[in-house]
């Protein structure tokens, strides 16, 4: 006889039970359609999840840039201890003139007020803008934000109390769809505002809408004209040479603000600092509480799915004993029969990820365009799933594989006689 | 294979079966030599223990006590991977329900026990369509079982267990299921399959399917009866 090389004769032998295993999965197409399925619904999860978690990773980051590493926002109130009946206004223009004389490092200070919700109207055009923002001159400059055509506000149009603004790039192109809105009057619900700048697409997507849904005008002017305390405003804007000192920066701050308050040590402070280092904290924060729920959600399903597996499979084994008993009785080793039936599971675990990943993806696209979340495809979306299929498969086939191999062959061929 | 050896030496074979706390003894002392080239029939009563007997000789089953010689060697000692490689390589089998895979074709149904040997595959299907050829049924080859006729399936059986060349056939009952004109031309193969030099045990309650083999061996109650 001839001699073959042990190797050889293994992937030979492994070859042709892949052969059979494909031949018994396109015989038992209900229970292959069954398994796929159930192993779909799991994949589809861990997707969502992972592509989720990437999603808000991403836009972490992109907030932060966008946010600047060398800026703050400054909100009236205590986010962290909300008492109840806190004022919310507490930064007052006397404190933005004070922080802009003494404050260390800092070259912008930009007050911000907003009103949400405005319709804004050109000619026969009606749009709603969740924000009408009020605030200094330098408004590019505050928010690394350049505008794409016209100016920025200036000092004098705050002094003026200017009908003068910037708008946001979707709104400008809701309005105006592709001419250029600089030097043409929108009415903010009843004020007419010149439009002087378009700021540029910045694409950001947040729970209220989208980032590029705004017009910006001089806070004066929004405080005269929407008659809001003349005093106060709800927040302000902080740029600061030398980002690498962030940490004594805010700590400036902090303390400018707690004495410009008037408040004893034992108070809390009536105002909050973001920083992009707070921002990134939240988002992390929020990125393992998404973790944790999808987490849960996509292991259940994926269990279930392998459950669906083993259960079909060992009702597949007892309707197949015949022919795995015959197998074996012809000259099957057991190993090949193990290896059969795990590779049948696997084989579907496998079809069930990537129409799973399918899945999973069609749902990102469906939350994204809800503003839920943002999901994009990934080598390591698609490593994860296949590792997983792969790790449902062995593990769930791996006793009814293991059962199917135990099989007496005399038991399942007795003779009817 | 030149006949006058022993291919089969059975010494004081006895199986026992446990149900609850009876001892069942199936087998008692049997005591069988086989020579290569031989057609035994193997007769006896339902319960008499020759499917028994069958499943000890087509190392199915192990005796729980005596020896058995296969081809001069001790199988007892043989771990059960060593045993499906002989049974593959040396045993044909055909059974009284056929068995065969229900959603392959004749042709992948007669290569199965190829798939588990080391012949290459190209060889397998020439072999098989050869044996497909022989048995006549030339023209069914890639027709599933359902589409087969009892006898056409017995004859793909009896095809698939010639697939490995091997020496020696069991055949359990193969006419069992058939009417007599089919069991006939059956029964007609299974001689030329002995004319080619196998060695054939042939387990039957029919004295006249008996009638083809050579040698009779009648079990009772457990023994060889001798007349």
């Amino acid at each position: 006889m001839m001699v073959v090389s042990p190797i050889l004769e293994i992937s030979r032998q492994l070859w042709r039970i892949v052969g059979m295993a494909l031949q018994a999965l396109w015989a038992y197409k209900l229970r292959s359609l069954f398994v796929i399925a159930g192993v779909a619904l799991g994949i589809a999860s861990l997707t969502v999840i992972v592509a989720a978690v990437d999603g808000a990773e991403r836009k972490a980051t992109e907030i932060v840039r966008w946010f600047g590493p060398d800026a703050v926002l400054v909100f009236g109130g205590n986010i962290e201890s909300r008492a109840v009946g806190q004022r919310r206004l507490t930064l007052s223009y006397a404190d933005a003139d004070a922080l802009r004389r003494s404050l260390p490092g800092a070259y912008l200070v930009v007050p911000m007020r907003a009103k949400s919700n405005q319709s804004l109207r050109f000619e026969n055009r009606v749009v709603q803008v969740p924000l009408v923002i009020g605030t200094a001159a330098g408004y590019a400059e505050a928010w690394n934000w350049p505008l794409v055509e016209g100016r920025d506000l200036s000092a004098e149009d705050l002094a003026r109390g200017a009908k003068v603004g910037l708008i946001g790039d979707n709104t400008a192109r809701e309005l105006f769809g592709n001419r250029s809105p600089v030097g043409h009057t929108v009415m903010v619900n009843k004020l007419p505002v010149q439009i002087i700048g378009r700021l540029s697409y910045r694409g950001v997507v947040s729970g209220s809408g989208s980032i590029d849904d705004r017009i910006i005008i001089p806070i004066t002017t929004l405080t005269q004209r929407f008659n809001l305390n003349r005093k106060y405003f709800r927040a302000l804007r902080v740029k600061f040479y030398a980002p690498e000192l962030m940490t004594e920066h805010i700590a400036n701050l902090r303390s400018l603000l707690r004495h410009l308050h008037h408040l004893e040590p034992e108070e809390l402070d009536d105002f909050t600092i973001l920083s992009a280092e707070e921002i990134l904290k939240f988002l992390s924060m929020f990125k393992s509480g998404l973790l944790l729920f999808l987490g849960v959600t996509a292991l259940v399903a994926m269990t279930v799915g392998g459950f669906v597996l083993a259960n079909l499979f060992y009702l597949s084994i007892n309707e197949r004993s015949m022919e795995i008993g015959l197998k074996k009785a012809l000259g099957a080793r057991n190993w090949a029969i193990l290896s059969q039936v795990l590779i049948e599971a696997v084989c579907l675990t496998l079809v069930g990820a990537l129409f799973g990943m399918g899945l999973g993806m069609a749902l990102g696209q469906l939350l994204a365009r809800l503003g839920l979340l943002q999901i994009l495809f990934s080598w390591k979306v698609f490593g994860m799933a296949v590792t997983a299929a792969l790790a449902i498969g062995v593990l769930f086939g791996l006793k009814p594989a293991r059962q199917a191999a135990a099989l007496n062959p005399i038991e399942v061929l007795k003779s009817a006689g | 294979m030149s006949g006058g050896e022993a291919i089969i030496h059975l010494e004081q074979i006895d199986k026992t079966y446990l149900q609850g706390d009876l001892t069942i003894e199936v087998l008692k002392g049997i005591d069988l030599a086989v020579t290569s080239g031989e057609f035994i029939a193997l007769q006896g009563a339902s319960g008499s223990g020759k499917s028994t007997l069958m499943h000890i000789l087509g190392l199915l089953d192990r005796p729980s006590s005596g020896r058995y010689l296969f081809q001069g060697q001790d199988v007892a000692h043989l771990a059960d991977d060593r045993l499906s490689e002989l049974r593959n390589r040396q045993f044909g089998f055909i059974f009284q329900s056929f068995y065969l895979v229900p959603y392959v074709t004749a042709l992948e149904n007669v290569l199965l026990p190829g798939l588990y040997s080391s012949t290459p595959t190209r060889q397998l299907r020439q072999r098989a369509q050869q044996l497909l050829e022989q048995v006549g049924l030339a023209d069914r080859m890639h027709f599933r079982p359902s589409q087969l006729s009892g006898g056409q399936q017995q004859r793909v059986a009896m095809a698939r267990a010639l697939i490995n060349d091997p020496p020696l056939l069991l055949a359990d009952e193969p006419t069992g299921q058939l009417d007599s004109t089919t069991s006939a031309g059956i029964m007609e193969l299974l001689r030329e399959m002995h004319h080619q030099g196998r060695t054939v045990i042939l387990v039957t309650h029919e004295a006249e399917v008996a009638a083809a083999a050579e040698r009779s061996i009648v079990l009772h109650d457990g023994r060889i009866a001798h007349p």
